[in-house]
């Protein structure tokens, strides 16, 4: 017994504390660092906070130049794949327009009574913005975060928390930011909860991602009545972002209200974002 | 001349793996993820090396590429670190304690190493407030399991390559 418990220390010491012929650090040494690493993580200093802005920003870099070729391969693919889905993306289009130019005269109509209306209940609309593009430096879509680097960071001054938006489409918004880069975490991933209204139907819900490209609407009220094709913006009520930039329309599938995002995540290239909206007092 | 080209195969043979390890990890490629499965390949790689050819894949190297990981992925820092090097530290024990290693013996041993390192994944998420998704974490270990051997092959052949 004790010459297997001794045989079994010599084992573990061997593993965990030698170092190896080629090995400069023993795993013991590297996993305490590891952890020193988690710990130091949640420490909020400013030599911390420029080190971890410096580190990432070298890393994006570097990854933006390794993931060259793949990201190569892909646009190959899909630019295959576009000239095989030629016929099929016309005769889509062609009806799409269309129903578009039947809308618009609808539009045309419903514009003028909202301006009338709103000159009726004397509501000063401001449209003081100024918004700020940047680059989609990285795409990763990891299973465990969907997210994405952008080649701006404090340097432009982009805060945490700030709404990015495809075009005029809510997509995500920032949650880390660096000198020359910030990741913007998008709507469909776990850790994403915006609050959100629901038009017609007039419903506040909070719409949560779940890492695919649906996400669904949560803590909706028990009588609520949506229905498939209500229009999905943000609330605002969180204080961060305006209210109304839109996200997406109900889909509902097996009882649950699900959002067809009006942007693809998967093909984002440049996105916006508004600096004159963001209060970081809020 | 053969003698240089030789010399050369071999050099770059012996630095595949490494040069795979900080791809992948650059490239935020770390684990496959198809529709219905997902594989940790970076997992995979670090056990087979550290188990059949430690000194082709240092643990420092091991940490920096799990910390690239972290970044790339934009996770807490260390976290993927500590799971490789978990996966790193029970094959060091396993190559230890083997006599003879075969496909099978491999495999079995990867288990708990597999186990304990998603265990520690789970857990440095669980303390940094990131939400975990329970049935793909477990769906991706049943996978790498499954997909050990194929990797076995390959990583085989490569290991061979830098013998003869």
């Amino acid at each position: 017994m004790d010459t297997n418990r001794e045989d079994f220390g010599i084992a573990i010491r061997s593993a965990f504390l030698t170092k190896g012929s080629k090995q400069k650090f023993s795993l013991f040494a590297l996993i305490v660092l590891s952890i020193i690493f988690l710990s130091v993580e949640t420490i909020e200093t400013k030599p911390l906070k420029y080190l971890r802005a410096f580190v990432k920003d070298v890393i994006y870099r570097g990854a933006m130049v390794v993931s060259t070729p793949s990201k190569s391969i892909n646009n190959f693919s899909d630019f295959i794949n576009q000239h095989v889905h030629l016929y099929d993306d016309y005769s889509k289009l062609k009806e799409e327009n269309n129903e578009l130019k039947n809308k618009i005269s609808e539009k045309n109509f419903l514009e003028l009574e909202n301006n009338q209306l709103r000159k009726l209940i004397e509501e000063q609309v401001s449209s003081i913005s100024n918004f700020t593009s940047a680059r989609v430096m990285l795409d990763k879509q990891s299973p465990y975060l969907n997210s994405f680097i952008i080649n701006i960071g404090s340097n432009k001054n982009i805060k945490n928390g700030m709404a990015a938006m495809d075009g005029k489409n809510f997509i995500g918004r920032i949650v880390d930011v660096n000198f020359f880069s910030s990741r913007v975490l998008l709507i469909s991933d776990l850790n994403s909860k915006i609050p959100v209204m629901t038009e017609p139907s007039a419903n506040h819900a909070i719409l949560s991602g779940h890492g695919d490209s649906k996400p669904t609407l949560e803590y909706l009220p028990k009588s609520h009545n949506i229905q498939d094709g209500d229009k999905v913006y943000t609330s605002g009520k969180e204080g961060i972002f305006s209210p109304g930039i839109p996200i997406g329309e109900v889909k509902i599938e097996d009882d649950i209200a699900k959002v067809l995002l009006f942007s693809d995540l998967s093909q984002i290239t440049f996105i916006n974002i508004n600096l004159e909206d963001f209060h970081s007092d809020k | 001349m053969a003698y240089i080209y030789k010399q050369a195969k071999f050099k770059f043979f012996e630095l595949l793996p490494l040069l795979i390890l900080f791809y992948i990890s650059f490239n935020g490629s770390s684990t496959i993820d198809l529709k219905y499965f997902s594989i940790n390949v970076h997992y995979i790689l670090v056990y087979y090396w550290v188990l059949r050819e430690p000194k082709m894949l240092g643990y420092g190297f091991i940490f920096l590429s799990g910390i690239i990981n972290d970044v790339v992925l934009g996770l807490p820092l260390g976290v993927n670190a500590l799971s490789l090097l978990v996966i790193a530290a029970v094959a060091a024990y396993a190559r230890v304690v083997t006599v003879r290693i075969t496909l099978i013996s491999d495999w079995i041993s990867f288990i708990p190493a597999l186990l304990l390192a998603n265990f520690i994944y789970f857990l440095s998420l669980y303390f940094s407030d990131y939400s975990v998704d329970y049935l793909f974490l477990f769906k991706n270990s049943i996978f790498t399991f499954i997909f050990y051997p194929v990797l076995w092959v390959i990583f085989s052949l490569i290991l061979n390559l830098t013998k003869s």
